[in-house]
């Protein structure tokens, strides 16, 4: 320890140090003069000296300095080169940064909330069987016998009139541990408070969030105290979250926070808190005891799962567990996540690949015209190693420089995402040690990639320039390439979601959602609740139909699928009237009728799938594939193909059945209207929130969602359109200082060849040559490359195929212009030299 | 570099700094009284170069065996003392112990053979 801390004293007193080392040594000196050796058996002064103080081992950081004061010249004699290098590069590290920093923001940076780490949420799970939601009594036994939790913290969002207006706002209904137990109460007001909101008599209270606050309130402080009214029920506001409350990190913040308990006095009927099902969807956070690990937890949940199915079989399935993820941050990457996660970070590093081999190919080409500089130091006895050492230093310098400003870069367009996407206040784009870590990784690795090859070809004794030239083209032609097949596929995919038919009339659909189901209605009050909504709606004038549906379309509600089929099936449980509402065309067989139990129809492409070739009116379906003995169901007729539920799955296929008990309380309606259907909105929602004053349903024109979903499609092409554009540019700079050093390389092999009666073309050709294997290789390669990705894309291809010719051709196409061009450039005006004059120059 | 092993040839690292720390057992001494007396203690056949002598001072400051103070010389310039520390003493004992044991060794494998 006293060594190295004295090392580290001479480090800093360097300079001291050496001035008394000099002193003591020419002292030494004098005595052996006086002592009369000759002076010629002196050795060399400074060498000397150099050999004592590199005994305090800081050889290194001095030589380092000295490489990097040499860099920093080097790089400002040519700052046109060094301006370029820095922006290519910083291009390929501001994607990666962006893309990790998101990446950062919703998985890794833990929520700003008290010890995030010892939060966990809970699911249930079974072979075959999983919900991310606990229903609440479940919830309350848990929390009352679990010895390893904590703290066990329930939500539910739902949404709420507020006073009389149209717009929902929504609500999140919590336990009212849940401010305490994040150590979030500093906002304004009081928080909820356990010992008064949990009863159920208490008096009513809400919480503002404060964005709405802001919003809606203009940030005044006097409305803590005053009443508004959610679903017309008075509520006193006793408080407003602090401004960075994150929650617990679900997506769209809320307008409001309410206690659970009181979920049933603002949503008339409700039956969350007693619900053994899961029509409640509530989630469930828990905090863990001191010391006590998920495992250790889940352990104990076990145990107490097999407990509550004594106590009430109907609530746990069989094999049942509680499965634990962590808490504490936005977002937990599940295993479905990972392929897409890894086409994000392939496609990002391509981007970098592409800029490391540009700068690679500058590095080269300028290197050339440094290798006078370079033999010089050679002559003067440098090592090998010495003058890599010196050219890696460089590099590493332009990759520091990159980093930061790719930092820079990735900030800014988190910045602009955020903002796009109405971020909540508390989400942080600011660079966090992680993001910087990560640049500096980054930086580090492409300084390597960029500068080793060209400063081992500039240094090697027999130059090779072909090869390593030949590399970087092939490098950047496939990795352009990949993106432009993958920019060109979202790109056909978006086009093909807006032009295709959906196979449903989107534009004049009206969809309305009494949400029956959580204000407790059973069948019976269902039944006669939806035939009165249907009887007067459709006295509406400009009302041509009423249909009714359990799954809103492109709703995200009440989703039901069949698993055990190698392809997706959407179940709908549909009364007669939906399909003609829908607009969705009958191809053979009949409606559903009121009868109908085990009658089904199916869209054209089950049946395809199912039966090829044959007509499926009669056939027999299997709800479960691999139990012969499950429910057989008939069919009885064919309907057109309708992407109501999932527009981007080409594997989607729909099965409509007619509606029973269950889910009579989930129906919601669909009205087709003559006009325009916004101008029945507001007469809708009067005409069916009449018959109970305790509901508000929604209103929302079919639309809209299918504008929203295209929106996100056409974000991603949008996305995906400028890293490939990006990636093109960088590549025919690229190739374009590629070609032209090769071709100024050449100049007088070319002027001779001229002089010598040599054809033009004939020239070009030969110097062009040797690029001509590489970009075919590239091409293919690419091409391959985007072949093996486009089986991860395909989900949200829109049924494009993944291996859509035309997105492939185009892109090549586009990428051999781009490329034929980059080369031209510098060969014409190769080819515009005065032979004469070139000659008599060198 | 070049020039880099000539002194060192005459005389292994290990056994100068040893020999350091003995002619300093007696007392503070500058680096030139310091090779004038291995030069005169080993009948002036032990030559030590400015190219040794210094970078093994600097080793043996670092290891902490000596510790460095300015003084006045006998031509009254100014210049550095070295002196033995605690450490230094210590590590002498501990290399002359190992010394003779090694010197041993030889002796009774150059007497048998």
């Amino acid at each position: 320890m006293g060594e190295l801390w004295r090392r580290l004293w001479y480090l800093l007193h360097r300079r001291q140090m050496q001035r008394e080392l000099q002193d003591e040594m020419a002292f030494h000196r004098e005595m052996l003069e006086r002592g009369g050796t000759p002076r010629r058996r002196f050795g060399n002064e400074t060498r000397l000296q150099e050999q004592a103080h590199e005994t305090w081992g800081w050889t290194w950081i001095e030589r380092l300095a000295q490489d990097l004061r040499y860099g920093m010249r080097t790089l400002m004699r040519s700052p046109a080169f060094s301006i370029a290098a820095v922006l290519v590069l910083a291009v390929g590290i501001g994607v990666n940064v962006a893309a990790f920093g998101l990446f950062n923001m919703f998985v890794l940076k833990p929520l700003p909330v008290r010890d995030p780490d010892t939060l966990v949420r809970l699911q249930r799970s079974a072979p075959g069987t999983f919900s991310s939601s606990v229903p609440y009594p479940s919830i309350a036994f848990y929390r009352d016998h679990a010895k390893t939790l904590h703290a066990v913290i329930a939500s539910t969002d739902r949404d709420v009139i507020l006073e009389r207006e149209n717009l929902p706002a929504r609500t999140r209904f919590v336990t009212s541990n849940l401010f305490h137990e994040l150590g979030a109460e500093t906002g304004l007001g009081r928080v909820f408070d356990p010992a008064l909101d949990d009863r159920k008599d208490a008096p009513p209270v809400v919480m503002l969030s404060h964005t709405f606050w802001e919003q809606r309130y203009d940030s005044d402080p006097t409305v803590v105290g005053r009443v508004v009214h959610l679903n017309h029920k008075p509520a006193t506001v006793i408080g407003v979250a602090p401004r960075n409350f994150s929650g617990l990190g679900l997506p769209h913040e809320p307008a409001f926070w309410a206690p659970l308990v009181q979920q049933p006095y603002f949503v008339e009927g409700s039956t969350v808190l007693t619900d053994t099902s899961l029509g409640g969807l509530v989630d469930m956070w828990a905090r863990l005891e001191k010391g006590v690990s998920p495992k250790m937890a889940e352990q104990e949940l076990l145990a107490l799962t097999n407990e509550l199915r004594r106590q009430s079989p109907n609530s746990v399935w069989d094999n049942e567990r509680l499965v634990s993820e962590p808490g504490g941050y936005l977002q937990a990457v599940r295993k479905d996540d990972v392929p897409m996660l890894m086409l994000v970070a392939t496609l990002v590093l391509l981007i970098l690949t592409v800029a490391c081999s540009n700068l690679g190919g500058l590095m080269l080409a300028r290197g050339v015209t440094r290798s006078h500089e370079i033999s010089i130091r050679f002559a003067l006895g440098a090592s090998r190693r010495r003058i890599v050492r010196q050219l890696l230093t460089e590099s590493l310098l332009l990759a520091a420089m990159a980093a930061l400003a790719g930092l820079g870069m990735g900030y800014v367009c988190l910045r602009v995402f955020l903002s796009r996407v109405n971020a909540p206040p508390w989400l942080n784009p600011a660079p966090d040690w992680r993001v910087v870590l990560f640049a500096g990784g980054v930086g580090l690795i492409a300084a390597v990639v960029f500068g080793l090859a060209p400063a081992l070809q500039l240094t090697a004794k027999r130059r090779r320039g072909t090869r390593s030239r030949q590399i970087l083209v092939t490098a950047q032609i496939a990795a352009s390439c990949v993106l432009l097949i993958v920019a060109g596929l979202l790109v056909r995919a978006l086009h093909f979601a807006v032009s295709s038919d959906a196979g449903y009339d989107h534009e004049h659909i009206l969809v309305v959602d009494p949400d029956l189901a959580a204000h407790g209605y059973s069948a019976t009050t269902a039944r006669s609740y939806l035939d009165t909504a249907q009887t007067r709606v459709r006295q509406l004038p400009g009302v041509i139909s009423v249909g009714l549906t359990s799954m809103a379309p492109l709703g995200h509600k009440n989703v039901t699928s069949l698993g055990g089929y190698p392809f997706g099936i959407y179940v709908s449980r549909v009364e007669p009237g939906f399909f003609s509402t829908m607009g969705i065309a009958r191809l053979s067989g009949r409606d559903v009728q009121r009868e109908d139990k085990n009658e089904i129809v199916v869209s054209e492409s089950l049946a395809r799938r199912m039966w090829p070739g044959q007509s499926p009116l009669g056939k027999q379906f299997l709800l479960d594939p691999s139990n012969a003995l499950s429910e057989k169901l008939t069919v009885v007729g064919v309907v057109a193909n309708a992407r109501t539920m999932s527009m981007h799955d080409p594997d989607a296929t729909e099965l409509y059945q007619m509606s029973d008990d269950a889910s009579l309380p989930h129906m919601v309606l669909l009205v087709r209207t003559q006009g325009k259907p916004e101008d029945l909105a507001t007469a809708v929602r009067t005409v069916t929130s009449s018959i109970d004053s305790g509901l508000f349903p929604t209103v929302r024109r079919l639309s809209e969602s299918f504008q929203d979903e295209v929106g996100t499609v056409e974000k991603g092409a949008l996305i995906a359109s400028l890293m490939g554009a990006s990636a093109v540019l960088l590549a025919a700079v690229g190739l374009l200082g590629l070609v032209a050093y090769a071709v100024s390389q050449k100049t007088r092999e070319i002027a001779v060849r001229l002089a010598l009666g040599a054809k033009r073309t004939h020239v070009i050709r030969a110097m062009l040559r040797q690029f001509v294997g590489p970009v075919a290789v590239g091409l293919v390669g690419g091409a391959g490359l985007a072949a093996a990705a486009s089986q991860l894309l395909r989900r949200i291809l829109y049924g494009v195929s993944g291996l859509d010719p035309a997105a492939y051709l185009g892109a090549i196409g586009l990428l051999t212009i781009i490329i034929a061009f980059a080369a031209w450039l510098p060969a014409r005006r190769a080819l515009a030299v005065d032979a004469m004059r070139v000659l008599r120059h060198e | 570099m070049p020039m880099e092993s000539i002194s060192k040839q005459s005389m292994p690292s290990g056994a100068l700094a040893m020999l350091i720390l003995r002619v300093l057992r007696a007392g503070p001494l500058h680096g030139y009284a310091i090779a004038q007396k291995i030069h005169v203690l080993s009948n002036e056949v032990l030559e030590v170069e400015e190219g040794s002598l210094y970078p093994a001072l600097q080793k043996i400051l670092l290891k902490g065996w000596v510790s460095a103070e300015w003084g006045i010389s006998e031509t009254s310039r100014k210049v550095r003392f070295y002196k033995l520390t605690a450490a230094g003493r210590k590590q002498l004992e501990a290399e002359l112990r190992d010394y003779d044991r090694v010197t041993e060794a030889i002796k009774a494998i150059l007497r048998t053979a």
